[in-house]
């Protein structure tokens, strides 16, 4: 009995012990991972001794959980049924880790062949030189200009989609005012005095009275006359759109400081300070579009495109009426572009058969899922200047019509549009926290644009310097 | 009294190799899990701290650099200090407040005393993300309801997260409506407490604000520095709110270390930098800890000896 009772003790203990180790693992690394590194790894080893007449094995990073994993193996799988020299195998990262994860793989050497980055992380990754040239990646097919993200002139990556800034607007609150609706062409473009003036007719108190009225009561807004974003990316726009900015064109400098920068950032801050126009918006979250268009009490907000196909789509199903046109301007009409892009990694050893994967990756029928529901715009030129093909992206049951699409954003997408920040500027990421945090203080009035950006200066270079 | 004393301890002798063996070959998986998981991560973080080392690249020793540059050059280290120290002082006195006043109410025989219970506990229990979008859309500036509810009752709006001076009242309050974990161990605790000596004293004619103040706060203290140190550590590593409706602004005014940490180490990759401030973050929670438990004793009474 006693002998009995002594070996299940150590059994005990010895379940405990294992069980005890195999967490440690879990916490670790999710099994998931340690399952995909492991094939990645002997991935490698098939490659290194692959004879010819074998296939050539890749693998492409994404980030997203199990559905977008899905989604994405699905894609690939075509993939590899369309052809047998390559087989391209998903590695999946969750978001939160997927930096992390790439740059432990960097410094072992070990990074996908291709994969999905974020835009701000593009410049920092080229700088330690992980990508490989892509330039001709899509020889024959042209890309907007600008979404070729650059580092000291040599093109690092392409956005896998193309996105810019515009202005949304509710139809019935325009017709209940009986004001015109907002330019859908940029020939036509508000400035923002116009702008201004329309939002506070637009503005109505308890009353029914409208912000250009005596006896307008401010502190019982029930409708607002717009909302423009104010999340620190979106706002360059209007530092550009004053003639100031941000950063130099060559990204090397910091000119934030420019009396016409801060002159614009006051301006979209003076809409709930002084004009008593916008709600209270302090910049601290990405769900604009839902916050005020679709709550019905906004008439026009600014954000980006792909609010049509995240948000909108739903929204106007349920009863929103909405419009799209440009963005107002104050001295020179422009919106910003971004988009995501996909990379070649330089630790490869596999680049044409990478970039021949990628070709066919971000082709236009297997980003189509994405553009026919309005959440991507085309990377392809063609798409916005051959009329049959932008109908062909455009006249469908979830896009605004097309007459009005089609100036608002396809031709303002081509004519008048500058690259966000990230397509050639480092240390992004921090410089947008600390400018973020900077101006924190603006949107309740606490402090100016300027005083908060002239006395916050040396914090903001540090940032900017990644010092 | 020696005497016994000493025979017992021979007794026990031969029995206790015995014991003892066991006793620490159960403590092994513990003991392992804490070395391999706590220890030595925690050791591994103080010594990255002193090096420079952005993930991609090979580290670089910066010796006290990232320190030096924490308090002197950092645009959020010292609000962030300041910041999760207001914080947790409101949020854990409220929830202290609040759960020792619901646990007493929980305790006396008030009808359907079962569904009340689970109703005070249920919102510890919810995902922490949903809670505070949620509550963010209750504080909500232009359209939130309780803004809703101040303007039809003629009063002017309040900007319960927009404001850099009532962010962190606003979200310590979530945390103390979080705080039901707390009740169930005060109401553990309370029914703990003699009913003897509540009868003794009622003889005696104490009021219930005596019996309270004498009986019941005495009982429970050992109940209270448990709450007290597990509601001060949670709520020095709060968040959540940060991550999922704040973003540490409006300004610095809700940057919670947690949550500077974790921008420096995964969304910029300052791996080095965000270690440093772990250590540091390590440090503050240890000392705060530190002084709760030098005064624990004068305050706490145990019932059953020194």
């Amino acid at each position: 009995m006693k002998a009995m009772k002594k070996v299940l003790v150590l059994l005990l203990v010895a379940a405990m012990v294992f069980g005890t180790m195999a967490c440690g693992k879990d916490t670790k690394e999710p099994d998931g991972d340690t399952k995909k590194t492991q094939d990645t790894d002997s991935g490698k080893k098939d490659q290194e001794d692959s004879k010819p007449g074998e296939k050539i094995k890749l693998t492409f990073s994404i980030w997203g959980g199990q559905d977008e994993q899905a989604n994405t193996q699905e894609t690939v799988d075509k993939f590899n049924a369309s052809q047998d020299r390559i087989e391209v195998e998903v590695l999946a990262i969750p978001w939160e880790n997927y930096l992390t994860k790439l740059n432990s793989m960097a410094t072992a050497n070990e990074l996908p062949d291709t994969g999905m980055m974020m835009e701000t992380a593009v410049i920092p990754y080229a700088k330690e030189g992980m990508f490989a040239d892509v330039s001709d990646m899509f020889a024959g097919q042209k890309v907007l200009d600008c979404l070729a993200f650059t580092y000291e002139g040599e093109v690092m990556a392409y956005s896998s989609a193309n996105e810019i800034l515009m202005l949304f607007y509710n139809r019935d609150l325009f017709d209940a005012a009986n004001i015109p609706y907002p330019p859908a062409d940029a020939a036509n473009a508000w400035t923002w005095d116009e702008f201004v003036h329309t939002a506070k007719l637009l503005t109505l108190d308890a009353n029914g009275k409208n912000a250009t009225e005596a006896g307008f009561d401010p502190d019982n807004i029930v409708q607002y006359g717009c909302s423009v974003e104010n999340l620190t990316w979106q706002l360059e726009v209007w530092a550009l759109s004053n003639g100031g900015g941000y950063f130099s064109e060559d990204g090397k400098e910091l000119i934030i400081d420019d009396p016409a920068t801060i002159e614009a950032l006051q301006k979209v801050a003076d809409l709930y300070l002084v004009d008593k126009v916008a709600p209270l918006s302090t910049g601290t979250t990405d769900d604009g579009i839902p916050r005020t268009l679709i709550t019905g009490k906004v008439a026009m907000a600014t954000n980006g495109q792909w609010n049509i196909g995240t948000c909108l789509k739903t929204a106007r199903d349920e009863g929103l009426n909405y419009g799209v046109g440009v963005l107002p301007y104050m001295k020179e009409k422009v919106t910003i572009c971004t988009g995501g892009p996909t990379v070649v990694f330089s630790q490869t050893k596999h680049p044409e058969e990478a970039k021949e994967f990628l070709r066919w990756y971000n082709s236009i029928e297997n980003s189509w899922a994405l553009i026919e529901t309005g959440t991507w715009m085309p990377i392809f030129e063609e798409y916005y200047t051959n009329e049959e093909l932008t109908r062909k992206w455009v006249e469908n049951e979830a896009f605004p019509p097309y007459e009005e699409y089609k100036t608002a954003v396809v031709d303002y997408a081509v004519d008048y549009t500058k690259q966000a920040a990230w397509y050639y500027t480092d240390n992004i990421d921090n410089f947008y926290a600390v400018l973020g945090s900077v101006l924190g203080e603006v949107w309740t009035g606490g402090t100016t644009v300027e005083d908060a950006i002239t006395s916050n200066i040396s914090v903001l270079r540090d940032a900017f310097e990644g010092k | 009294m020696s005497i016994l004393f000493k025979k017992s301890k021979r007794r026990r002798s031969r029995m206790s190799i015995k014991e003892e063996r066991t006793a620490y070959l159960y403590l092994i998986p513990a003991f392992m899990g804490l070395t391999f998981i706590t220890y030595l991560p925690l050791l591994g973080v103080f010594g990255i701290s002193f090096f420079e080392w952005k993930g991609i690249s090979a580290p670089r020793f910066n010796g006290l650099d990232n320190y030096i540059k924490l308090f002197t050059r950092d645009h959020f280290f010292i609000d962030s200090i300041k910041v999760t120290v207001y914080f947790s002082l409101i949020a854990v006195l409220g929830s202290m407040i609040y759960s020792l006043f619901i646990a007493m109410l929980l305790n006396r025989k008030i009808p359907a005393r079962g569904f009340f219970r689970a109703i005070f506990y249920v919102p510890y229990v919810l995902p922490a993300t949903a809670v505070y979008i949620g509550w963010s859309w209750l504080y909500e500036t232009n359209f939130g309801l309780f803004n809703y509810l101040l303007t039809k009752i003629g009063l002017n709006r309040v900007q319960f997260l927009a404001s850099s001076k009532l962010v962190v009242p606003s979200l310590a309050v979530i945390s103390v409506w979080l705080s039901g974990n707390l009740i169930v161990i005060f109401l553990a605790g309370l029914q703990n407490v003699p009913r003897i000596y509540h009868e003794a004293a009622e003889i005696d004619g104490a009021n219930s604000w005596q019996r309270f103040r004498h009986i019941t706060i005495p009982c429970m203290t050992p109940i209270i520095f448990y709450n007290l140190l597990m509601s001060l550590v949670t709520n020095m590593q709060i968040v959540v709110p940060a991550l999922s409706i704040t973003n540490g602004g409006p300004g610095n005014a809700s940057m919670f270390m947690t949550y500077l940490m974790y921008r420096y180490a995964f969304l910029s990759n300052q791996i080095g930098y965000a270690c440093a401030i772990s250590f540091i973050f390590f440090l503050i929670i240890a000392i705060f800890t530190g002084i709760l438990f030098a005064t624990s004793k004068a305050w706490i009474f145990y019932e059953g000896g020194d």
